[in-house]
This record gives C-alpha cells, structure tokens and sequence, in this order.
C-alpha cells in the first residue's frame, strides 16, 4: 500500500480541519477529492505531502511516516491550486525541479523538454512566469512536477484556473503519468473533470470522509 | 550659495576629496553590513526559534538607536584601553567605516527581515516539496527577494552617508584622513565657512534625493 493513514485528525485551534480514521491508496491509484470548500481537502494533500504535520494520528508512506524533505523515495510532489512560480523563464521553471535534486545540466534539459511537450508549452519556454495566465502557470507547475520523475503527485484543483484547452491538456497529462505508474490525488470541483480521468472518488465533508467510491477504506 | 557653486563647479580638490572619502566610507560600511546582515535577516525571517519575536524587536529598535550612541559603544571597544585597541583603529578610517558598519548593520537585518518575511508561503512549500537543498534554497531565496535586498542595501548606504555621530566620534575629523561631508559641515559651519559647508551639504541633499529615488523604484518594482 501507498498511502495508509491511521486515525489521522488535523486540529487548527479548536476547529476540527480533518478527521479520518483509515483511509488507503494503492501505487499507481488516481484518487479524485472532492467535496465543499473548507471540507479539508488542500488539508488532506498537504499532510499527505508532509508540508504539515498530523495533530492526531500517522500518515504512512510505504509504512513509514511522511517527512519533508523525503529522505529516501517515493517521492511526492504538492502542487498548489494557484502555484508559485520563480522569477524566470518557462524552461527555468520546469527546470527547476530537477535542480533541486542535483541533476545535470544536460538531464535537466532533456527532463524539461518532455515536460514542455507534454503540456504543450512548446514555444514558450522564453516566457517569464509574469506574462503567462492562469492555466498557463498551472500546467508550467505541473509540468515542473512531471519533470523531476516523483512517484506521487498531489494536486490541488489542477484544473481550476485553466480554460477549456488546458483542462484537456492537464488531464491528458495526469492520464499519461497515472499510466506510467505514477499515484495521482487531486482535489477538485469539477465534476467533467473527474469523469474525464476516472478512477477513485472521494468525497470530503467537514473534514470527513463521506463517501468513498472504490476505495480501500 | 554663489561660490559653494564655485567650489563644486571649479573642482575644488578638498571638496571633492572630502566627498570622495564619504562616499568611500559609506560604501564599504554597507558591504561590510551586506555580509552578516542578509544571512541574518533570512534567519529571522525562516528561521524558528525560541525568543525570534524579541530579536526582531531588538533589531527594530536597533535602527532608531542614535548614532552618537553607537559611535561611543564603538569608542568603547576601539579605544586604547579597549578590548580592540590594538588594532589601532580608533582616529583611522578603520574605525569609522567599523562604526559606520555598526550602524548600517541594523537596517539591513531589519528591511532584509521584512522584505523576506513577506514572501509568499506557496514560495516555501515550493522548495520544500521539490525537496530544495538548504544551499540552492538559500539562494533562491536571495534571488526572488532581491528587489528588497538591493533595497535594504541603498537605505544602509543612505543611514551612514548622512550620519555625523560615528564619523566625528571614531574619525575624529582629521583632515586628508577622516574628515567626511557631515564631519566637513559640522566644523566649516562652526568656523563660519558656509561656502564650503553649504557645497557639501549641496552634495549630501543630490545624495539623499539619490538614495530615496532608488528606494522609491526598487520597493516599486519589488511590490
């Protein structure tokens, strides 16, 4: 298994953010979140990432608990819902990943030309991250992910700022990775979306799960 | 006001020494502060520790402290008697470009700190989950703030190229050596030399227009 998590409760002050008792993900799953706004889903990605930490609970990867930095693989990747981007050009930035894990110059390049392919950024690698668009930015971010080769990518509403021809190519995107072995959560409001890529739905409701179609728990 | 003109168009060699050695100073005091003073700010600004709220109070503080109190906290450790007598830098341009450096350090961990503390938190969790090593990290982190740095450098420059209260203290005005346009100012206007005082002062208000224009473009273009 993936992704175990085991009496899992996110505490922000009082608030109750999360609270899941089990909940598994199997390598190479395509687990959709969905749910209301404040359900706990950016939550849930961000604790899956080890961004932030359990108040209650453990979230285990391959049986050992999340920490950032990664210390050995599988590695994962957050990505957020309006991603940063670095000052610099479209080829800097997807770039970019593959740098932060020491690769070389001649890795990097090949890693990033994939990713530019596979979103369709061809022709605007010399762009800086200031004149691109919303959907632009988001599939630049994904495809920084893409490129440093991660086990596991959690997105979140990969497909809320793009316009209709990015939707697709973000998805076609996702598809390809998920093929390739790669375990994709998302979260998202969209409902086409979803269908779009199929797989496991979770629904999210106050930080509960409410319904999980297809899911080990 | 004619002839302070005289002095500067004429080329006065004091003068433009004078103005010379001022800016000289205040250049490598601010290099000087650049150096612990960034890795400082991005500590604060990053770092988490026990007691941050209050060093960044103190470091607040530190840069309304007024310079006759830094340059006599300086004296202390230069004088002869001094833990760094030895050195011989009191009276020195040494000394003055280390007081000047003293307080231009305060500045540039104060705006470091708040220029890099403002940026965004997807920008962290970026680098965190592309699993960024502290080194790249670090840079990085200079990079995309380094309107605020370029900044903070400017306003340092602009704190010791105004002060008097280290120069006179430290430098102790001696002509040829240490004598700066404030320092300059302090003892023609005394003499009743206004030519020469009010020629640098001209020099100090071009200075601090400078320096405040940059400030105004550099935080523009950072914002």
């Amino acid at each position: 298994m993936m992704y175990e998590l085991v009496d899992v409760k996110l505490l922000y002050g009082q608030r109750v953010a999360l609270s899941i008792p089990a909940m598994l993900i199997g390598k190479g799953e395509r687990v959709a979140l969905m749910g209301p706004n404040g359900s706990g889903k950016t939550s849930l990605l961000k604790l899956m990432d080890g961004l932030i930490g359990p108040s209650e609970g453990r979230v285990l990867l391959e049986g050992k608990t999340v920490v950032k930095p990664a210390p050995a693989r599988p590695r994962s990747v957050y990505l957020h819902q309006y991603p940063y981007l670095l000052s610099g050009t479209v080829a800097y930035n997807v770039g970019f990943g593959c740098r932060a894990l020491g690769m070389d110059a001649r890795e990097i390049r090949r890693r990033a030309e994939e990713a530019i392919a596979l979103l369709g950024l061809e022709g605007m690698e010399g762009r800086t991250n200031r004149a691109l668009s919303g959907g632009e930015a988001q599939r630049v971010a994904l495809a920084r992910a893409m490129a440093t080769g991660a086990e596991i990518l959690l997105l979140d509403e990969p497909s809320a700022s793009a316009d209709t021809a990015s939707v697709a190519l973000i998805a076609e995107a996702i598809r390809r990775c998920s093929e390739a072995g790669t375990t994709v959560v998302f979260s998202t409001h969209d409902e086409d979306f979803t269908r779009a890529l199929e797989g496991r739905r979770v629904r999210l409701n106050a930080g509960r799960i409410e319904n999980d179609e297809g899911g080990a728990a | 006001m004619r002839e302070a003109f005289t002095l500067l168009i004429s080329g006065d060699a004091e003068t433009w020494g004078i103005v010379a050695r001022s800016v000289r100073f205040s250049f490598l005091s601010t290099i000087f502060s650049l150096l612990p003073g960034v890795p400082l700010g991005v500590a604060l600004a990053v770092g988490k520790f026990p007691g941050k709220r209050i060093a960044v109070s103190v470091v607040n503080a530190m840069t309304a402290v007024p310079t006759v109190v830094i340059g006599l906290a300086a004296y202390s450790l230069i004088s002869r008697s001094g833990p760094m007598g030895k050195f011989g830098w009191l009276f020195a341009q040494a000394g003055v470009v280390m007081g000047q450096t003293l307080l231009a350090l305060p500045v540039v961990v104060s705006l470091s700190y708040t220029g890099l503390a403002k940026l965004d938190p997807r920008f962290h969790e970026t680098l965190t989950t592309l699993g960024t090593k502290p080194l790249l990290r670090l840079l990085i982190t200079l990079r995309e703030a380094r309107s605020v740095l370029i900044a903070a450098a400017v306003a340092a420059f602009g704190r010791v190229t105004g002060e008097v209260g280290v120069s006179m203290m430290l430098g102790g005005n001696i002509r040829h050596l240490t004598r700066t346009m404030t320092t300059a100012i302090a003892l023609d206007a005394a003499k009743g030399d206004f030519e020469r005082a009010i020629s640098l002062g001209l020099v100090l208000l071009v200075i601090a227009l400078g320096v405040n224009l940059a400030l105004h473009f550099l935080t523009a273009s950072g914002a």
